[in-house]
């Protein structure tokens, strides 16, 4: 069993952004949620996430522009980053946002929770041999 | 070969006869161009290369006959050569385009210009014919009309498959969201209810997301058959009186129990009656005011006015949202034809390509555009008027 971690959720959808939140947070994990990019950022301003759970396609900034500006601020940048979309080239986006692992909506909750462990352990180890 | 007649005047600078004589061998090594003289009355004088080469006479078997067998039989009957012959005499030039006749009957798309040859007096003694064999050009010409005909139907049925698969894309992203909200609460809820941890509140939070998501798939569903309907021509409406006032304010009273009342007001002239189906111009309403809710500031007013024009009652609503812009206007009313400032409001961006059919089903019409003042849109629907109820 993987220790709880830090993750931050960033998902436009209130409900699925909700559902996130309950669902983590049933494991321990410290949860916290932004609704676009920009909001994101606020909440990695003092707070170091291990993982970042992302949406693609966000108002005012999607994953793109926030990836961009997350490397610029040096903000969380050993976090893990998990993208949850339901669009076409995943695969192809994921990479583009140099992300660990990607999930097409609808998803199922175990490999979710299964998936953000992975990346939990892998963020650990990495840490551990000293990144 | 017989010689051309003598011409009153010279045909080059060179002075003299021998000028003319080279002339006429120039005239007569010519290939590309069918020069050759005929007689007031069409009979053929003189004959070139080009000419033999073009239209296939030898010049001991053309000269002496007359002209019009270079034409068409039905042209011949219409009179055509000798009304050229006429028209050439009176304007002294004629240009005319066309189809000739070979030796060997075949056809050619021939330019002819006939110049009249004057003497003194001012009559002519003599036509110029100067043919040139255009078939090759205007095939070419043809070829590339055909060409263009057939990259235009290419790229339209490419902007359609592209529309389509813009559809399918933005249809099945949008279905996913509200699905992935579904199965994720129902799995939480199957986990909590094992666990022994869902207690009344998570009850309650969990159901009320699960009621957002099926509200939001229903929408979704709803406008999917609405447009597949439409497209196919397949919607039915009702025909009975309506009163387009007390229709906007049923409609008003629904999005002010959404806690957008203040923003919203009506005015201008009641009743308005008009005909059609209660429910799909309740559709229209409801799709205008959501729109100039959506795309403006939570407290930015907007106004419904009724009016009336052209024999026909107007609704316009306007915003003071985030405009449109001339190219987005154009194509608000195609099936995803949003703005692209909407890019990421959620929804097929079909709202208005339904409302547009409906309203046009109604012998209506509507239209979009920025605010003279360039703060808000202003969209205006207008439909026939009818006897009250």
């Amino acid at each position: 069993m993987t220790a709880p971690g830090r993750i931050l959720v960033v998902e436009d959808d209130e409900s699925l952004r909700e559902a996130l939140l309950e669902v983590l947070g049933d494991e321990g994990h410290e949860v916290r949620v932004a609704e676009h990019g920009a909001d994101a950022l606020e909440t990695l301003d003092g707070w170091e996430p291990e993982v970042l759970v992302l949406d693609l396609m966000m108002p005012v900034m999607d994953a793109f522009e926030f990836r961009e500006h997350q490397r610029r601020r040096a903000a969380a940048l050993g976090a893990r980053v998990l993208v949850l979309s339901a669009a076409r080239d995943l695969g192809g986006a994921a990479e583009r946002l140099d992300a660990d692992a990607y999930l097409a909506k609808p998803f199922r909750l175990d490999e979710m929770l299964t998936t953000v462990e992975r990346l939990l352990d892998d963020h650990r180890a990495e840490g551990a041999a000293g990144r | 070969m017989t010689e051309a007649p003598e011409s009153p005047g010279e045909f080059v600078d060179v002075p003299g006869v021998r000028g003319e004589v080279a002339f006429r061998l120039l005239v007569e090594a010519v290939e590309d161009y069918a020069i050759f003289l005929l007689a007031p009355d069409g009979r053929i004088l003189t004959w070139n290369l080009g000419a033999q080469r073009i239209k296939g006479y030898t010049a001991d078997e053309i000269i002496g006959q007359h002209f019009s067998r270079f034409y068409t039989p039905e042209e011949q009957e219409a009179g055509r050569p000798a009304t050229l012959l006429g028209w050439a005499a009176e304007y002294g030039r004629y240009e005319d385009e066309g189809w000739r006749v070979r030796k060997d009957g075949t056809r050619f798309w021939a330019d002819v210009i006939l110049t009249a040859l004057r003497d003194e007096s001012g009559e002519p003694y003599a036509f110029a014919k100067i043919t040139r064999d255009l078939t090759e050009r205007r095939a070419a010409e043809e070829r590339e009309r055909a060409l263009l005909v057939e990259r235009e139907a290419r790229s339209a049925a490419e902007e359609a498959l592209r529309t389509r698969d813009r559809f399918l894309s933005i249809a099945s992203h949008e279905l996913k969201t509200p699905a992935a909200s579904l199965s994720l609460t129902v799995a939480s809820l199957q986990r909590a209810s094992t666990s022994g941890r869902l207690d009344a509140d998570r009850l309650s939070s969990s159901l009320a997301r699960l009621a957002t998501a099926t509200d939001r798939l229903g929408i979704l569903v709803d406008e999917l058959l609405d447009v597949s309907r439409l497209t196919a021509g397949r919607m039915e409406f009702r025909s009975e009186p309506i009163d387009l006032a007390t229709l906007a304010r049923d409609v008003i009273d629904r999005f002010a129990a959404a806690d957008d009342a203040d923003r919203i007001r009506l005015v201008g002239t009641e009743p308005a009656w008009v005909e059609g189906d209660a429910s799909r111009l309740d559709q229209v309403v409801t799709n205008l005011l959501d729109n100039a809710v959506k795309y403006s500031d939570h407290d930015a007013p907007v106004e419904l006015e009724l009016g009336d024009a052209d024999g026909g009652v107007t609704l316009v609503v306007r915003d003071r949202g985030f405009g449109l812009d001339e190219e987005a206007s154009a194509r608000l009313f195609d099936a995803f034809g949003r703005g692209l400032n909407a890019e990421h409001i959620p929804g097929l961006g079909l709202g208005l390509f339904i409302s547009h059919q409906i309203v046009e089903r109604h012998g209506g019409r509507i239209a979009a555009r920025a605010r003279p003042d360039g703060r808000g849109s202003e969209f205006t629907l207008w439909l026939p008027a009818a006897r009250p109820a």
